[in-house]
């Protein structure tokens, strides 16, 4: 089974990655596939855009540094600015969620009163 | 500090794409490597874990474009920010620096802004009047018409006539058009009275040659154009605007011009004029190509050479045509008055008809004004060079912390731009008012003038001036920035390197001065030349007199009677009025409309035509000289009752009387303005010596004829448009024109009234003086300005030379010389550098003069007077500016001096 990713679902599930600490693209990767149990069936070359564009807006900052198995990798660190987008977020898709939720579990209205 | 270098490797690691490209791969490499190498764990091959982690990740390409896509952008971004914070940051020091020193700031700023305002406003004047072409497609087409008549006077020119007019529009292959026109004068009937409105009255083959388009209806064609069609009138764009608030219902309307009823049948499109003259209507000339020719010129003519035709060819055709004149109008034109008269027909460029001789005063003026602004930039460069010197010991510093000479140069350019950017601001508002000032003084002499203004060229002018002074002063003191290290080591004063910044600094200043020279020379040649034109006798008491114009509708005053009726019983209304000495009205005004030239005969002399006096020929009713204070010499005015007799009564000037007839009395003598046809007009009074022509040219000389002809002589019609002059005893006689308004409404309201003015004001605004008042003005301020800046730029000089050898004159005094001696030193050094100054100026001097030539009034350009006073002037400047710097040298106490050392 497959979820299509509203947009930006993806840029928020990023960040909330990146509150762990720095992290390069292939852990973001990783974590999301370890976290939603492959519910998620992004391509994983989508995320680099997504980073590049939170870089771009200043909500993630991007260094080189070198990876656990000695690689130059980027690293990708959240920053004040990317933390408060993820809290905007995150209410917002929990107010979404609910309303569906409530929608979904309404007894239907019946026909002709 | 070494920000320049950083800036220098951020902008490279930008240039170079290439950097980026190889991260994004370098990142995406590395997601593939790790993928790869978590299934190769698993068991896979590297061939088959590489597959798997490609088709995970999806098309690399294409992300890959997207991420260098993003890359490029932010790369973009980043640029832009840094510079704009690098611009700040920058522009935050220069301003702190300059507020450092707010007197320095202060005074380059305005010093500038006069400059540069100066000179843009007059660029946009030369711009407005010479420069900018007419405003009509191919305008370098457009060529004028007339006919120079060198056999009756050296500068009579005369217009077409109808016969030429019709002979050229047919034969002259070189013109791709042809058309007419004459201006008036007209009265429209309006809620409130009549109107007064300036109409050009023109052939339809104009409308081809300016390619007039109408923005309602139609323009003038030439089925209205034709002889006998209904009177149709088309109007002005502004004054559609102005007087029917651009009602497009006017179309087709009929209104009562000159008393006619005259339909309207267009309006022109915005902006479009005559040439030279702003225009209310637009109505059909209505020449009738079958009337027998006559030898009389009054047809204003302008044409369009046919594309591929050379001035120089049309000139040739029009002139072999000219010479068939007579035998195609044998009844006009005769071979012995073509001889006699050297009559030619000219074509001469638009434009160039147009702006006359403006453009040599605008050019001239122009540059007095971009040698004010020369001056300025150099006293402006003076100032920034003491403070480069003055701030050495700081750039020193910072050198030795490690700015580079780029940084230091740098920051010196900044400051300099920032004070330009200021001063150049300013110096537009400053242009933009003075523009102003100058449209509503309104010189006559500049035709064009309502174009005038501070357009686009304008701004363009003084904003590529401002960048420009920028960069000198920014990067000029910066050549001996070099030095700035060394001078760290030598203790502070390599004597020899301010041994020749001094001569630099000299060097500017000698030039200052001898622009000054040049400047003020001109200036007061202007003086001098306003002064003497201003003490010519007129021969005429312009006090407490005022003028105006009327225009009686042809419709209803059809012949003399009707017309002189009305003039009589006009002016003896004007007379009760309390307060009113005198009234009379002619055709002409002196200083005013005074022109035309017609060749007169004399009595008892020959009838060749080029042995005849070219002379002025106003008709005067009863009163005239007595309203303008014209003294009679001789005899005595017409009266009303020689008007009514049809008496043969004329008056002739002074000048006139002793060429016609030297050493005799003029009394009784006849004239007539008519080779053929006796009889003759009597002389019954000779005026003073009158300059009605203008206070620059010789006296006048004319002959004044009665209102209407006397019996049998009919040479004009009546006169229906005269100028009216009342003689007050207050000393505003302007407030008297409500009074006058109300006495002509009474008396007829159709009868518009217009240029109401004062005489004196006529005085002023007459050609050659407004002319000299123009010139001089502008003159005046350009040397005033010059005087003031090399004043200020001396004084620092010498200021600073001083305090750089107060040790010498310490040491001097030690030794025991006189304070006054010290005193006199200083003084004598200025006076050595200002002495040379002079001299050089003294030479530009002598050019100007020659320049101005043409502008001078019975003013040698070596007048002595105005030399010496110029010379006097700076010498006197010269002690005064450093005559401060000298007493406080004097006052130097040794023993501080030597204790410093």
């Amino acid at each position: 089974m497959r979820i299509d990713l509203l947009q930006g679902t993806l840029d928020m599930l990023i960040l909330k990655a990146l509150t762990g600490g720095p992290m390069h693209g292939y852990a973001v990767a990783s974590w999301l596939q370890r976290t939603t149990d492959d519910a998620l069936l992004v391509e994983e070359g989508s995320l680099y855009p997504a980073l590049h564009r939170m870089t771009r807006r200043g909500w993630v900052k991007a260094d080189w540094g070198v990876s656990e198995n000695n690689r130059r990798a980027k690293f990708y660190t959240l920053t004040a600015e990317g933390r408060r987008q993820l809290m905007e977020e995150s209410t917002s898709w929990a107010r979404l969620t609910e309303a569906v939720a409530k929608v979904l579990h309404a007894r239907p209205a019946t026909q002709g009163a | 500090m070494g920000w320049m270098r950083d800036r220098y490797h951020a902008l490279r690691g930008l240039v170079r794409g290439g950097q980026l490209e190889t991260d994004v791969t370098e990142e995406l490499e590395f997601h593939l490597a790790m993928r790869t190498e978590e299934y190769v764990a698993e068991g896979m091959t590297p061939e088959a874990a590489r597959e798997k982690a490609l088709q995970r990740f999806g098309s690399v390409a294409a992300y890959r474009e997207e991420l260098l896509g993003i890359g490029v952008g932010m790369a973009r971004e980043r640029r832009r920010t840094e510079l704009r914070d690098m611009v700040l940051r920058e522009t935050r020091q220069a301003l702190r620096s300059l507020g450092r020193s707010p007197s320095f700031t202060v005074m380059a700023v305005l010093t500038l802004a006069l400059g540069l305002g100066a000179t843009t406003a007059l660029f946009s004047v030369v711009d407005a009047v010479v420069l900018r072409p007419l405003p009509y497609p191919e305008p370098e087409r457009l060529v004028w018409l007339d006919s120079p008549v060198p056999g009756l006077a050296p500068d009579a020119q005369w217009d077409l006539s109808e016969a030429g007019f019709f002979h050229f529009s047919r034969e002259a292959r070189g013109l791709a058009s042809l058309g007419a026109l004459d201006t008036a004068t007209g009265s429209l009937a309006a809620e409130d009275g009549a109107l007064r409105v300036d109409v050009a009255t023109v052939s339809a083959g104009l409308m081809d040659v300016l390619r007039a388009r109408p923005a309602l209806g139609r323009v003038i064609t030439p089925d209205v154009d034709a002889p006998g069609a209904p009177p149709v009138v088309v109007l002005g764009h502004d004054f559609w605007v102005r007087q029917y608030g651009a009602d497009p219902r006017v179309l087709g309307t009929t209104v009562r011009l000159d008393d006619v009823p005259t339909e309207v049948i267009g309006v022109m499109a915005p902006g479009f004029q005559l040439p030279d003259d702003t225009v209310d209507l637009w109505t059909p000339l209505r020449l009738d190509p079958s009337r027998p020719a006559e030898n009389s010129h009054w047809v204003r003519a302008v044409g369009r050479l046919r594309d591929g035709v050379s001035l120089a060819q049309a000139q040739a055709e029009l002139t072999t045509l000219t010479t068939r004149l007579p035998e195609v109008f044998p009844g006009a034109y005769r071979e012995s008055f073509m001889r006699e008269t050297r009559f030619t027909t000219r074509l001469t460029p638009l434009a160039r008809h147009v702006v006359g001789d403006a453009d040599r005063t605008l050019w001239i003026l122009l540059g007095s004004v971009g040698l004010v602004l020369l001056i300025a930039c150099a006293n402006v460069a003076n100032l920034f060079m003491v403070r480069a010197d003055a701030r050495g010991r700081e750039l020193a510093v910072r050198s030795a912390l490690g700015a580079g000479r780029w940084d230091l140069a740098w920051h010196a350019l900044t400051e300099s731009l920032m004070v330009c950017a200021v001063a150049g601001a300013l110096g537009l508002l400053l242009a933009h008012g003075a523009l102003r000032l100058l449209v509503t003084l309104e010189p006559s002499e500049l035709p064009r003038l309502r174009e005038v203004g501070l357009g686009w060229h304008g701004v363009a002018f003084a904003g590529g001036l401002t960048v420009l002074a920028g960069l000198v002063f920014g990067l000029f003191p910066q050549t001996r920035g070099a030095k700035v290290l060394a001078r760290l080591r030598e203790s502070g004063r390599g004597l020899t390197s301010s041994r020749r910044r001094n001569l630099v600094r000299g060097g500017m200043v000698v030039g200052q001065v001898g622009l000054a020279v040049v400047l003020l020379s001109a200036a007061g040649l202007m003086l001098r030349s306003y002064w003497t034109l201003s003490h010519v006798e007129s021969g005429l008491d312009v006090g407490n007199t005022l003028t105006f114009d009327i225009m009686l509708p042809r419709t209803r005053y059809t012949n003399y009677d009707e017309v002189n009726r009305f003039h009589r019983e006009l002016l003896a209304r004007l007379e009760a009025l309390p307060g009113v000495s005198s009234a009379s009205l002619s055709t002409h005004l002196p200083l005013g409309r005074f022109g035309g030239c017609a060749a007169i005969f004399a009595e008892g002399m020959s009838v060749e035509a080029d042995k005849q006096p070219c002379v002025t020929s106003p008709s005067v009713a009863p009163g005239y000289f007595k309203a303008l204070g014209i003294p009679l010499l001789q005899g005595r005015e017409l009266t009303w009752d020689d008007l009514e007799q049809k008496a043969d009564g004329v008056v002739v000037t002074k000048a006139l009387a002793e060429r016609l007839w030297p050493g005799q009395d003029a009394l009784g003598k006849g004239i007539r303005g008519n080779g053929k046809l006796p009889p003759y007009y009597r002389v019954v009074g000779v005026t003073g010596e009158l300059r009605a022509h203008g206070l620059d040219q010789p006296p006048s000389e004319a002959v004044f004829f009665p209102l209407a002809p006397a019996e049998g002589r009919p040479l004009w019609g009546p006169r229906r448009s005269p100028s009216v002059v009342v003689r007050t005893r207050t000393s505003r006689p302007e407030s008297l024109t409500p009074e006058v308004r109300r006495i002509l409404k009474e008396l007829d309201a159709t009868v518009p009234l217009a240029h109401a003015r004062t005489m004196e004001r006529v005085v002023s605004r007459s050609p050659s003086v407004a002319r000299a008042s123009f010139t001089l003005f502008l003159l005046g301020l350009a040397g005033g300005m010059a005087l003031l800046l090399s004043a200020v730029g001396l004084y620092g000089v010498i200021a600073f030379i001083v305090g750089q050898r107060r040790g010498e004159m310490g040491i001097r005094l030690a030794l025991g010389a006189r304070a006054s001696q010290v005193t006199g030193m200083v003084v004598l050094q200025s006076l050595r550098v200002t002495g040379l100054g002079i001299l050089c100026g003294l030479l530009g001097a002598l050019a100007m003069g020659d320049v101005l030539g043409a502008l001078l009034f019975e003013v040698r350009a070596t007048d002595p007077f105005v030399l010496a006073g110029v010379c006097g002037l700076l010498v006197t400047l010269a002690v005064l500016a450093s005559y401060g710097p000298a007493r406080r040298a004097s006052r130097v106490d040794p023993a501080e001096v030597l204790r410093s050392e």
